[in-house]
């Protein structure tokens, strides 16, 4: 299967100038476990926020998240993939820098996001179709 | 000739209370129909009856040494104890109810072989305790070669629909070459009647049963029968049988409603679940006494009051 | 006595022409999915009019397979359930014939009208897999991984329509009409995949009843 078919293009963000306390709500509204940041001045360069990052670095260590911005604990640049990739190198890219999801660019464009479940169900769906196609 | 009468009367109620036990789970599963279970039925008890059926009229005849006469009332004695149980809906078995009067009769004569009995008893207990076994094994290991060999379902479904018809078939047999010597056995051993006589006779009066009502027991007993799959279906019926033709070779007439009573509970047991339940065993063990018991003591007072 | 002597020599000859006529079946549901699909893609309404006309044909494989069945294909004891699996691939025919006129009907608005894409095609897929679970069956396979698969291509059209119902508060709607049909309309291309994963889990039930 292909990355593209996998991928999600609904892409939900936040602004990097938000709080944490804001992405909390947006996730938890959304129903998903990460967040593209949108730095105000750049405009191709965006940077993820994911619920992790969230637990470990603000909730984890007891800290109001209200007082801090979604800038101060995002990652940046957001890694991400030509949509043209091998999904098995894709894979590796994600458990070589550890983490869960990856963006998919076509050329310098954000077109979607994978994460591991998708591979994952996507690797089911080819298993369950056997020999009949991929 | 007229004795002969209370041996069709064996027969006849042999063959109607049966009838279910030989084709009923594959009746239930709807694999065959019960016009076409009677007719198979009648022809292949009648070659069980003649083919073997002599084997077990030896143990039968000669637990007691009795008088034509006194035969007759043994079988009459069975006969109505066979019915009033029916009616009172405990199981009955033909072969219990013969062999407690014949030792009933035996007893008042002095002839009984208490050893033969001791036998024969044996044999009872284990005939639903075999049935349970061999059906688990049945069950389990037909399955696992099915499930390696062929899976198709289309190929299946004829698989257990042909199984089942040939099942039923051994069952008829069996349970005419088993049973056939509980109706007219007693008459070979006092001599009223060949071997090959009696083979023919019971054949036909088990027959007899089958045809007039041996649907109505069906469709009583079928309630009570669970909605099997086909193949536990065709488990259930192969393991009755094969149960009834061992004994069969062994020499002594079991009860063919204890072994398909042991085939379900056998395969029940394979789904895991723990089918003995108190009230089933409650009742075969009521009927293994009260059917021998009542049978006797029947025969002991036709005896004494009208011979 | 007839009819045992046919099953007994020409062994499974109803059964294949039941199962022939039931992947047919299934190949029509997916055709019609596909038209369903490519109807949206290019906004052609004569092909969006051939769905319709699928469904009826649909419908008369369905009654053809159960008056097969009731003929004296396949055991008693199997024939309920695969009535009932027949009868629950003939709602899905329903549900896109039902669902077809409302897109002839009403407009579907821009924003949203990927995302509707998209919840056809994933209904291509999903049936697709409902004809390889088929097969399966057939076979006697162990039907888990391919029911999990159309478990999960049930989840991701329940994500898009979660997000589309959420995306449609924001259009604006001129009448009640308007919004009813575009409503129905949503609410039919979702309910095509839940009713394949029910037909899916009949067949699943098909494929024990046999062990």
């Amino acid at each position: 299967m292909k990355i593209q078919e996998l991928m999600t293009t609904k892409i939900e963000s936040v602004d990097s100038d938000k709080t944490v306390y804001d992405a909390i709500e947006k996730m938890v509204d959304r129903r998903i476990r990460a967040l593209m940041v949108r730095f105000p001045e750049e405009k191709l360069n965006h940077g993820i926020i994911t619920a992790r990052d969230i637990v470990f670095k603000v909730l984890a260590k007891s800290l109001n998240p209200k007082d801090i911005l979604v800038s101060e604990i995002a990652s940046k640049p957001a890694v991400c993939i030509d949509k043209n990739m091998d999904l098995n190198e894709a894979a590796s890219i994600m458990e070589k820098k550890n983490i869960a999801r990856i963006f998919v660019c076509d050329s310098e464009q954000i077109i979607g996001v994978i994460a591991l479940i998708d591979i994952m169900t996507g690797a089911l769906i080819m298993r369950a179709r056997g020999d009949h196609d991929s | 000739m007229w004795k002969v009468l209370s041996s069709v009367l064996m027969g006849w109620s042999l063959g109607a209370n049966n009838f279910a036990n030989i084709f009923g789970t594959g009746v239930a599963t709807g694999a065959i129909k019960y016009g076409t279970a009677m007719f198979l039925s009648v022809v292949f008890v009648l070659f069980g009856s003649l083919l073997e059926g002599p084997k077990c009229m030896e143990t039968v005849g000669e637990l007691s040494t009795l008088l034509t006469i006194e035969a007759f009332y043994c079988l009459l004695a069975s006969g109505i104890t066979m019915t009033i149980l029916t009616y009172l809906a405990i199981p009955t078995s033909t072969s219990q109810a013969i062999i407690g009067a014949i030792v009933g009769a035996g007893i008042l004569s002095g002839s009984a072989d208490f050893s033969k009995l001791f036998k024969i008893i044996i044999c009872w207990l284990v005939t639903p305790i075999g049935a349970i076994v061999l059906a688990y094994f049945l069950h389990r290991s037909l399955r696992y070669v099915l499930d390696k060999t062929i899976t198709n379902i289309t190929h299946l479904n004829y698989l257990y629909s042909t199984g089942i018809i040939l099942a039923g078939c051994y069952s008829a047999y069996t349970l005419g070459s088993n049973n056939v010597a509980t109706v007219t056995g007693v008459y070979v051993g006092s001599g009223f009647l060949s071997a090959g006589m009696a083979s023919l006779i019971g054949g036909l009066s088990i027959a007899l049963g089958v045809i007039t009502y041996g649907k109505k027991v069906m469709i009583t007993v079928g309630k009570e029968i669970a909605p099997l799959d086909p193949f536990s279906a065709l488990v259930t019926i192969l393991a009755t049988a094969f149960t009834l033709h061992i004994f069969t070779q062994i020499g002594v007439p079991v009860s063919s409603s204890q072994a398909i009573v042991g085939a379900v509970v056998g395969v029940g047991i394979v789904g895991g679940l723990r089918t003995v339940s108190a009230k089933v065993v409650t009742k075969i063990t009521v009927g293994w006494f009260m059917t021998p018991l009542s049978a006797g003591i029947l025969t002991v007072l036709f005896i004494k009051l009208l011979v | 006595m007839t009819m045992i002597l046919e099953k007994i020599l020409s062994p499974g000859k109803k059964e294949r022409k039941v199962t022939d006529n039931m992947r047919r079946h299934i190949q029509l549901l997916c055709a019609a999915c596909d038209l369903f699909r490519t109807a949206m893609e290019k906004d052609d309404r004569n092909l969006m009019r051939d769905v319709i006309d699928l469904e009826r044909e649909g419908d008369s494989i369905r009654r053809e397979i159960i008056s097969l069945i009731y003929e004296g294909a396949f055991l008693p004891y199997l024939r309920p359930d695969l009535c009932r699996y027949v009868e629950i691939v003939d709602n899905v025919f329903d549900v896109l014939g039902d669902t077809a006129p409302y897109y002839l009907d009403g407009k579907i608005p821009e924003q949203i009208k990927s995302e509707c894409i998209r919840i056809a095609y994933f209904n291509s897929k999903i049936c697709e897999m409902l004809l390889i679970t088929f097969e399966a069956m057939l076979k006697g396979d162990d039907l888990r991984e391919k029911t999990l698969a159309i478990r999960i291509y049930e989840k991701k059209i329940d994500d898009i329509k979660f997000s589309l119902i959420r995306d449609i508060h924001k259009i604006p709607i001129s009448n009640f009409w308007d919004g009813k049909i575009l409503s129905e309309f949503i609410s039919g291309l979702s309910a095509i995949s839940d009713i394949i994963e029910e037909a899916s889990d009949h067949l699943q039930i098909i494929n024990l009843s046999m062990k």
